[in-house]
């Protein structure tokens, strides 16, 4: 039987690129976490093994909600294992395409990250959505990116020129029993703006380990919304560097875990221009034995001025054997700024709750309305059309939560 | 039968101090009761102990609803048998919408928004307000209309109001009471209504005026009671309540 190591080696021999080959020789010398490693406490590594993501195909129910999404879409983009096979759609301004290495991601931010590494490695290549400088796509772009194998190392880069707009969604799916590493870089240019969707529905027992990092240039705004019900595991660690004056970046994060699944968010909010803002609002719910963590980072460089940087985590158990970690770090090194964050875990809101259950709403339902909540007020943020789709599409899958409250 | 809610001897306490002392009222379908009483009376204790909200024990004491006991009922049970609770500050809800609660609530659905829309009009609501989530962004005057919304879409039986009109500029006022005025005719509801003012009842004709003073009723009249209290003030009242 072939061990993932040489699926992976027979992997980079198809392709003449010294930049894998270097991440590849890096990542074996980095080695897997383990659990000793602080940023990796509360992965169950000890269930994994890269030797179980070799065999070739995964799921085969795929996407079931691509078609009803891209009715609202203007250009769809549809990724299978990371692999571009289409592009359904045109916009003025916006050019797609899957092409090595020219326009790679700067590795050097990932060194010592071996997921990141393992998809420079083993990515099909970068797809790149390039906005061209002053266009505004008024439509949204939507991203089906499926997982139909075992293992699937996308990398995508969304690179939006000054003075753009963009609004993209990426819906995931698939991923029966497979590793799934999708590492994306979002850079915003001058005064652009961009607003970034993951709805992540992969199978419930894929291993989900992503990462995106983003760039923003002056005046750049980028909102990104992170929502999550798949994976065994699922990691997503969302950054953003604020490069130039008067960025800003609103991140918005949310899940349920339910079964056994581990939710494990983390966040870095690099203030390092002046007069940047952040605000990063993070909801997430568990029930059963699911467990959950989040841990964010605001970091505000020396000099810069005027920052206004916001974290809240809020986490919900839904059962007595549901368990969240929530931990906010700072590190400021500049004394001219506004910092604030909040945390909490606990049961629903007791009040809330009554309130609803004295309109008429029974108890679960009430329950099961504001735990829908938490989801519809992520996807308020969506673009028109698909909002509606994907809230169908919660509800549907948190009717199948179990909620035990005290 | 016409309905009858019925109130006997109700003693209720917050942190473990009681402040309902033996309050007693009944009314019936399409009357109007006014509760009048100073601020620590106990007039808004006695609307969420009806309404079940957990921060609130009933120490002795019955409320019966066409003869069924309410307080042996959830606080969903107690609304869909007919009690149905106007707040004066109506919590909000992010993420939950509006249609959304009153269908949970059993609000018939076939029909349910353009209902919710034409109440949204006749209290001076603007209905794409009802879009938001649950009073998230709305000021304290719309978050009292939009309760009078899900009064008029949900048609309890007996609708309490705590304080419905702080916080209403006058025209709006004067659309919740003709609103609720209507209600009592539209479908025999009875009005319970709490407030400080008696601007309300200037389109809202009380049947009965309840003056209440420390935990329980002191005095009971006609219209003319709320004539009585904007001349005298509470002061007279209290004896009665030490007596």
């Amino acid at each position: 039987m072939s061990t993932f190591f040489d699926h992976a080696r027979a992997q980079l021999a198809t392709h003449d690129d010294t930049l894998r080959q270097q991440l590849w020789e890096r990542f074996v010398e980095v080695g897997l976490p383990s659990t000793t490693d602080e940023v990796w406490r509360y992965a169950p590594l000890s269930d994994f093994d890269l030797d179980n993501f070799v065999a070739t195909d995964s799921s085969s129910d795929v996407a079931p909600l691509a078609s009803a999404l891209a009715a609202h879409a203007g250009v769809t983009v549809h990724l299978v294992d990371g692999v571009l096979t289409s592009v359904d759609g045109a916009a003025s301004g916006l050019s797609i395409s899957q092409s090595p290495a020219e326009t790679s991601i700067a590795f050097e931010h990932y060194d010592g990250d071996a997921f990141a590494l393992l998809n420079g490695a083993l990515t099909p290549n970068p797809v790149t959505i390039r906005v061209a400088s002053g266009a505004v796509i008024d439509a949204p772009l939507l991203i089906v990116n499926t997982t139909t194998r075992s293992n699937s190392f996308p990398q995508l880069i969304v690179d939006a020129g000054d003075n753009s707009a963009l609004s993209v969604v990426e819906y995931l799916s698939g991923g029966e029993n497979a590793l799934v590493v999708p590492l994306t870089e979002l850079r915003v240019g001058v005064n652009a703006s961009l607003h970034f969707t993951t709805y992540q529905r992969l199978a419930p027992t894929a291993w989900h380990i992503a990462r995106s990092g983003a760039y923003l240039a002056k005046d750049a705004r980028l909102r990104q919304s992170v929502i999550s019900l798949g994976g065994h595991y699922n990691r997503s660690r969302n950054d953003a560097d604020m490069v130039g004056m008067n960025a800003e970046n609103e991140l918005r994060t949310t899940f349920l875990g339910t079964g056994t699944q581990i939710h494990d968010y983390r966040t870095r909010q690099f203030h390092i221009a002046g007069r940047t803002r952040s605000t990063l609002l993070s909801k997430g719910a568990v029930a059963d034995t699911a467990r959950c963590v989040y841990t964010g980072l605001i970091e505000i460089e020396k000099g810069a001025k005027r920052t206004d940087a916001r974290q809240t985590n809020h986490n919900l158990l839904l059962s007595p054997h549901a368990h969240a970690d929530s931990v906010p770090n700072l590190d400021i090194r500049e004394n001219d700024v506004m910092c604030a964050h909040a945390s909490s875990v606990g049961p629903l809101d007791e009040l809330q709750r009554w309130y609803l259950e004295s309109r008429g709403v029974p108890r679960e339902a009430a329950e099961r309305l504001m735990i829908q909540g938490f989801f519809y007020e992520m996807v308020a943020t969506f673009p028109e059309g698909l909002g509606a789709i994907v809230e169908a599409d919660i509800t549907q899958a948190l009717a199948a939560a179990t909620v035990v409250t005290p | 039968m016409t309905a009858e809610l019925k109130i006997e001897g109700l003693r209720v306490s917050v942190a473990g101090k009681e402040v309902l002392k033996g309050f007693d009222l009944t009314m019936g379908a399409g009357e109007v009761h006014v509760i009048m009483g100073p601020n620590g009376s106990g007039k808004s204790t006695l609307a969420h102990a009806l309404a079940g909200h957990p921060g609130y024990q009933v120490l002795d004491g019955s409320v019966t609803l066409n003869g069924v006991d309410l307080l042996s009922l959830s606080p969903s049970d107690r609304a869909r048998h007919g009690l149905l609770l106007a707040l004066q500050q109506p919590l909000e809800v992010p993420g939950v919408r509006p249609y959304d609660v009153m269908a949970a609530a059993g609000a018939p659905l076939d029909g349910l928004r353009e209902r919710m829309i034409d109440e949204a009009e006749r209290v001076v609501l603007r209905p794409e307000l009802l879009e938001r989530f649950l009073n998230v962004d709305l000021s304290g005057g719309e978050r009292k209309r939009a309760e009078m919304v899900q009064l008029g879409t949900l048609r309890p039986q007996f609708a309490m109001l705590d304080e419905i009109d702080s916080g209403l500029d006058v025209d709006a006022l004067s659309a919740v009471a003709r609103r609720l005025q209507a209600a009592t005719t539209e479908w025999g509801c009875g009005v319970l209504a709490i407030t400080h003012f008696s601007r309300l009842l200037q389109e809202l004709t009380p049947t009965v005026i309840h003056v209440v003073s420390a935990g329980r009723v002191v005095a009971t009249g006609g219209p003319e009671m709320a004539d009585i209290l904007e001349r005298d003030g509470y002061e007279p009242f209290r004896d009665l309540a030490r007596a």
